[in-house]
């Protein structure tokens, strides 16, 4: 209830701050509608070249592509002004500040920021995904509904903890951005479908970089009619990633020298 | 003092390898995971086309490409967003303008610095690749087409600097012009080719991108390293590129003239 509390207050702080930046809220939102634009272009033009990718046809990716830009909405939204801020507190030493308080430093250093400013975007995304849903021809479950929208979300979820897995190494290696380019490259598997990964490679962006399952399994899930799998792999693999950020985030504390690092 | 931006430049590069864990974890990941990404996205793509050859490109073309690609794009975009746009909010221009140097050719230099250590790798890529997986088919390997692409890719990264200039100096009258920066990645590596191929896109839509910059930076270099221009369409491509940059160029001086009455100095 505490930290329901505080996160409010970092809400208002966030909203506040959203209003002053004004030409800054109009200039993100034309940003995500580009982005969305060149992710349904992408498709658009493979599909030209081919009935189907992925084991999808192009009815199936248009879900798809709306299902990522969900994710990544819903990440810049609740989660990416921290991620920026993560390794710069932790290089100026501001993480001194939230370990004296009595409060979660991770919380605070993982919450604390909400970029209103995304918010029309997380609400476009939202509607995008509502519309190919209403005009799917093919047949789906409706009642699997909540549950995608939760696997969603989790999805999100763990595309910021897999990130923070990556600027952790900042502990150690005290360089400015740890290793968020090999992330910004990996990243993009999100954008591609599960299907096309064959092999290790397929395990690999499935459990170990969970990118595939952020918005490919997901959509399997609503797809396919036997998919209970995507549940229990996505509580496994979630369950490890959550463990393993918290099992880091003790040992880089451990290694955090303060201002010095 | 006279060559105090070729010192700003070495100091630049020296600063870009201070971390060196990070920079060969960075680099040698970025690339595997990029080909790989490429790979299985491609390969996807032949296999359900049912065809070994699509718009020029092979499978192992393909790998090539995207091989490159990255690194060229990479290469354009020097420094990266904010690298005077920041100077502009917090006030740290104020020492450009007070100390007797050229904030153009200070930029220009770190920009540069950051151009040819991304240009390095690109060399270091291509090297490893012809040594061990070196394939006629793919592309064929000549002294007069590296020079080609060395020339067109100094030209796009110009053209591209002062492109990106012209949006970093939009700080004078904006709050926060980072989405702006991005808005420019996401259409140059669009309609650049650095996605996707532009052989790829529809004969219509290759006609009227022609007509802007964007295959200029990325599509048109890549052709020249791949040997696929000859001398007179390089000579042509030559000098639209140069025609852009000068534009550019003159677009973000103009800016930057305007913009300085702009300027409070006091930083937000």
């Amino acid at each position: 209830m505490r930290y329901l509390r505080l996160y409010l207050h970092f809400l208002r702080f966030s909203f506040s701050r959203a209003m002053e930046f004004r030409i800054d809220f109009f200039f993100r939102v034309v940003m995500d509608i580009i982005f969305y634009i060149v992710q349904f272009a992408f498709f658009k033009i493979i599909y030209l070249h081919t009935p189907v990718l992925g084991g999808w046809n192009q009815q199936e990716m248009t879900l798809f592509i709306a299902t990522f830009i969900f994710v990544d909405a819903f990440h810049m939204t609740v989660f990416a002004n921290n991620t920026w801020w993560f390794p710069i507190s932790i290089n100026r030493g501001d993480l001194d500040y939230y370990l004296t308080r009595p409060v979660s430093s991770f919380f605070f250093l993982g919450f604390k920021e909400f970029a209103a400013n995304s918010m029309i975007n997380l609400i476009l995304a939202f509607v995008l995904i509502c519309y190919f849903l209403v005009n799917f021809t093919h047949m789906y479950e409706l009642i699997k509904l909540p549950l995608f929208f939760i696997l969603l979300i989790n999805g999100a979820f763990l595309y910021f903890m897999t990130f923070l897995i990556f600027l952790m190494a900042i502990f150690w290696t005290h360089s400015p951005r740890g290793f968020a380019d090999v992330f910004y490259s990996a990243e993009k598997v999100l954008h591609r479908p599960d299907g096309i990964f064959k092999g290790y490679f397929r395990r690999f962006f499935l459990h170990i970089l969970p990118f595939s399952l952020m918005a490919s399994y997901p959509v399997r899930y609503l797809l396919e009619s036997n998919s209970n799998y995507v549940l229990v792999e996505t509580l496994l693999t979630s369950a490890a990633i959550y463990f393993l950020v918290f099992l880091i985030w003790k040992r880089g504390l451990r290694n955090y020298s303060s201002a010095s690092s | 003092m006279k060559n105090w931006s070729v010192q700003v430049f070495f100091m630049e590069l020296r600063q870009l390898i201070t971390y060196r864990a990070d920079f060969w974890i960075n680099f040698f990941g970025q690339t595997f995971i990029s080909l790989t990404i490429a790979y299985f996205l491609w390969d996807s793509i032949f296999l359900s086309a049912q065809t070994k050859v699509m718009n020029g490109f092979t499978i192992q073309g393909m790998i090539f490409y995207y091989l490159c690609v990255p690194l060229i794009f990479r290469v354009q975009q020097g420094q990266g967003i904010g690298f005077i746009s920041r100077e502009i909010y917090d006030g740290g221009l104020n020492k450009y303008l007070l100390y007797p140097i050229d904030i153009f050719k200070y930029k220009t230099a770190t920009y540069l610095a950051n151009a040819t250590f991304f240009l390095l790798q690109l060399f270091f890529l291509i090297l490893v690749y012809n040594i061990f997986f070196y394939d006629p088919n793919v592309y064929s390997f000549s002294l007069l087409a590296g020079i080609k692409f060395l020339i067109l890719l100094v030209i796009a990264s110009l053209s591209f600097f002062y492109l990106f200039l012209c949006c970093e100096l939009m700080a004078f009258w904006f709050d926060n012009i980072w989405s702006l920066g991005v808005i420019l990645r996401f259409i140059t590596s669009f309609f650049g080719g650095a996605l996707i191929p532009l052989a790829f896109f529809p004969n219509w839509a290759q006609e009227i991108l022609r007509l802007t910059p964007f295959p200029y930076l990325i599509d048109f270099p890549m052709k020249a390293l791949l040997n696929q221009l000859d001398t007179h369409q390089f000579l042509i491509n030559t000098t639209i590129s140069i025609i852009w940059m000068i534009m550019f160029r003159f677009l973000a001086l103009s800016i930057w003239k305007r913009g300085q009455y702009a300027y409070t100095g006091v930083g937000i």
